[in-house]
């Protein structure tokens, strides 16, 4: 006979802590974790190391443990802690470096959900005491997640070899630059994280919330389903909360980007962490994940040319549209050597031009000329000034919009210079003046303006008709290429060459506020 | 070893050594100590077998890099006959004219209103519904709808590629006048063309059977003399019309899952047909053809293995790139207001007696 029960799981706690939980135990223990397992300054640390010595072999190292009964320390490895829990019948010590809690009538470690639960709390106010924030904890399943996945073992993992997370979109009839907005948008970690937790409450009445259906279109990503998904629903939604959007206006690729952030981010009035309800609609206020992930702040210095004062403003972006060599507007300022840039036609740089030359133009200080003065406040008349731009809070995704599409009055046309993108941008130049490279920055904080790319969109074809593929990138260094339903694998050459009409940066990494 | 105050001045490089050594050593110890405490907690906890997986099932997410086929290790091109429920309507509308439809169906197009009245005024007789759907693909296909930039300005028709198929489509409301590859109702076409089976022999059958459709209309009892391949039919109606007529020993179809690159009928196709069985009237090319630009430089387009919608060519511009292969979504759309083309059911054979008369 064989038993057909689910073999046993011994108890990761165990009844012998009960005597203990008792009285004030839970600041008895606080005091033991805070003074001698989680130093957190340098003075605590200082006290640790002199205090906590085997009090029979007066050894330091050798796994430390401290009775938690009474004053007490012993070395387990020759055992003093042992013959101390013997003697005095204190069945319980608590390792110093690790902070675990060891049974000795078990004669095993256990884990007792409200000890671990002071030993957490503990440890993250001696890391924020140390200078080191939060850290990241993994994820631990709840005994319910367990036994579902206990009852589930055809359990896959998402290796780099894994296709799971791909999946082609059907064109709809020239939805291209649709799909490859959500090719994007699915394969921004953040957002991918933010919906496979399942973390958007909704509160619309209606059937009609985007953000919905961006959750829905995450899990049909991570379905496993090969076939190409169809995101008809998804079009409908967008088309009704965007009317501008529908028909045959517009139907640009970066156009969508922004109606589409627009709407989620009306969408996510639930999620705002902000109390403020009524200021949800102000990007400067709300906190939702659209805001924390795309939003940036763009701050503008008009300097009064006669007063040098200067009056600045900050405004939201999604995306930086940056203007190319061979569009109408002059790209360089005309200086001599090197960078022609004609007016129109092709440029006639040495080198191709690059994303940083794109981002140095947009944020060169511009003489806005004797038509177009402004009231100085210091002046109290009309100025010439000088604007310039500079980021003052960097998104976490940083989208760069190339303006290949050009069409003024007489003019309408698709400029196709190249632009050469890099991998990994760093964003120090460009930012405001605060944090500019005259300042010296710590060699820690250099990384924080680190930016990864992971997706590109590009436009082939003319301005009457073209086609949107584009490229994203998954698991570190995999790139695959997204032509609506058809999913291939890519090459990093592949994408470094294409031509780039939409670039998305993802910042490297991330602290906690 | 009690802790103390030491000066590490008066110490030499040996000693130093050691002291080094004896750090780097114990800090090794407690990292090791420390993975094993995680390990010893995920065991105690339950969840040290999370990493488990099937391997068997993982197998089958491997992600294939092979020429021809996707990551999936699907080949290209065959989604042409997704369906997807209007929202707003509720009509069941192929997935890669979705969005043409949408914008109709939530009065948004420019010509929403035009054709809305159109349908007003017209009287309600049967052949309207056919020609109503091709005035819409006449509309869809307006290339104010294919934009993909940022322009402002609606483009005239004059700007109109001459070449474009929105030309080839216009020529196809004049009255009787066909060019030699462009049909006009695929509807009328139903009643006009096909073959006979019930004057051929089995001999003929079968050697028709391999190079086309060959499904029996249900209105026409005629046999569709459209390629294998030919959109308006499912290979589970071919394979059933080829048992009935041939028996049970009825060759298979090849296999509709290799790559295709137009769904359409191909014109030298058309050719030997019109030769072995003295067709006349116009050719049987689909409409995915006249669908596409014009009729000589179209059929060859068709069979360039680039994907149609990066040429020119292509009827769906702008921002979209068309919907699968031209031939498959023209002909879907053309088709769309067919009875035929929504049938689910197989042709149900006839009665016994015109079996036998084939025997």
């Amino acid at each position: 006979l064989i038993s057909k029960r689910k073999p046993q799981l011994l108890p990761a706690g165990c009844s012998h802590v009960n005597a203990y939980k008792v009285d004030n135990w839970r600041p008895n223990l606080r005091v033991i974790y805070q003074c001698f397992v989680w130093s957190g300054s340098a003075e605590t640390r200082r006290r640790k190391a002199k205090s906590c010595i085997c009090h029979m072999c007066g050894a330091h190292l050798n796994r430390l443990h401290s009775c938690l009964y009474c004053v007490f320390f012993g070395c387990f490895t020759k055992k003093h802690i042992h013959e101390h829990a013997k003697n005095k019948r204190h069945n319980l010590a608590i390792d110093l470096l690790y902070g675990g809690i060891y049974c000795f009538v078990c004669q095993d470690y256990i884990y007792d959900k409200d000890m671990e639960q002071i030993a957490k709390e503990e440890q993250r106010k001696a890391w924020k005491l140390q200078g080191v924030g939060e850290k990241y904890s993994t994820w631990e399943p709840t005994k319910r997640e367990l036994d579902l996945l206990r009852h589930n073992p055809k359990r896959r993992k998402m290796t780099t070899n894994c296709t799971i997370g791909l999946r082609g979109l059907i064109n709809l009839g020239n939805t291209c630059f649709m799909n490859c907005i959500v090719q994007a948008l699915t394969h921004t970690p953040l957002l991918r994280d933010f919906f496979l937790s399942d973390r958007h409450k909704c509160e619309m009445q209606s059937n009609s919330c985007l953000v919905c259906e961006m959750s829905q279109l995450f899990q049909e990503f991570y379905s496993g389903h090969r076939s190409p998904h169809i995101p008809f629903r998804l079009l409908h939604l967008v088309w009704t909360h965007a009317r501008h959007l529908a028909g045959y206006e517009q139907q640009d690729a970066h156009e969508f980007l922004i109606a589409a952030l627009d709407v989620l981010h009306r969408h996510c009035k639930g999620d705002t962490t902000n109390d403020n309800g009524k200021k949800a609609n102000n990007p400067n206020h709300c906190n939702c994940i659209i805001d924390q992930i795309f939003t940036g702040g763009l701050q503008s210095d008009v300097t009064c040319q006669v007063c040098h004062g200067v009056s600045t403003t900050i405004d939201p972006f999604w995306d930086i549209s940056l203007d190319l060599p061979g569009s109408s507007t002059p790209f360089w300022p005309l200086s001599p050597g090197g960078d022609g840039g004609t007016v129109n036609g092709e440029s006639h740089l040495s080198g191709a031009t690059t994303l940083t030359d794109c981002l140095r133009r947009f944020t060169r200080p511009e003489h806005l000329g004797s038509s177009a003065k402004i009231k100085c406040g210091g002046c109290h008349s009309y100025q010439e000034s000088t604007k310039q731009l500079t980021m003052k809070k960097l998104p976490i995704v940083a989208c760069f919009h190339l303006k290949r599409f050009e069409h003024s009055a007489k003019l309408r046309r698709k400029i196709t210079t190249y632009v050469s993108f890099p991998l990994e941008l760093d964003m120090t130049p460009f930012m405001a003046s605060r944090w500019a490279s005259t300042n010296y920055l710590p060699p820690g904080l250099y990384v924080l303006v680190r930016y990864a790319l992971f997706a590109v969109v590009n436009h082939q074809g003319t301005l009457e008709s073209g086609h949107y593929t584009s490229f994203i990138r998954q698991h570190k260094d995999q790139w695959f290429k997204c032509d609506d339903a058809i999913i291939t694998k890519a090459s990093i050459k592949d994408v470094l060459d294409s031509e780039g009409y939409l670039l998305f940066y993802h910042k490297q990494f991330l602290e906690y506020e | 070893m009690k802790m103390e105050n030491m000066s590490l001045s008066g110490l030499d490089n040996t000693k130093l050594e050691a002291l080094a050594q004896d750090i780097y050593s114990d800090l090794v110890e407690d990292a090791c100590l420390g993975l094993c405490f995680e390990v010893h907690r995920a065991v105690k906890q339950g969840y040290f077998f999370l990493d488990d997986t099937d391997q068997e099932s993982m197998k089958d997410f491997e992600i294939v890099d092979q020429p021809g086929v996707d990551i999936f290790g699907q080949v290209y091109n065959q989604w042409k006959n997704k369906e997807c429920v209007c929202p707003n309507c509720n009509r069941s509308i192929a997935a890669s004219r979705f969005a043409p439809h949408l914008e109709k169906c939530l009065g948004m197009g420019r010509n929403s209103s035009r054709i809305a009245n159109r349908r007003i005024a017209s009287s309600n007789n049967t052949n309207n519904k056919s020609e109503s759907d091709q005035e819409d693909n006449d509309d869809v296909n307006d290339n104010d709808w294919s934009y993909g930039s940022e322009k402002k300005a609606k483009k005239r028709k004059s700007d109109k590629n001459p070449n474009s198929p929105r030309r080839s489509k216009s020529l196809k409301h004049k009255n009787g006048e066909l060019s030699s590859s462009v049909n006009t109702d695929p509807y009328k076409y139903n009643y006009n063309t096909g073959i006979n089976y019930e004057t051929l022999g089995p001999d003929e059958l079968r050697s028709l059977l391999t190079t086309q459709c060959g499904v029996i209309s249900e209105h026409t009892k005629k046999m569709c003399t459209r390629s294998q391949r030919c959109p308006q039919h499912t290979d589970q109606q071919r394979r059933a019309v080829r048992v009935f007529l041939l028996g049970l020993s009825a060759t298979s179809l090849p296999d509709s899952n290799t790559a295709v690159e137009s769904d359409g009928y191909d014109a030298s196709d058309g050719q030997v047909l019109m030769s072995r069985l003295q067709w006349d009237g116009s050719s049987d090319i689909s409409p995915s053809d006249s669908a596409s630009s014009k009729a000589s430089t179209n059929n060859s387009d068709s069979k360039k293995p680039k994907k149609k919608k990066k040429t020119s060519l292509n009827s769906t511009g702008g921002g979209g790139g068309g919907s699968g292969s031209v031939g498959g979504s023209s002909s879907q759309g053309c088709l769309a207001g067919q009875a035929n083309r929504k049938k689910p059911k197989l042709p149900v054979p006839p009665a016994p007696s015109i079996y036998d008369n084939l025997n």
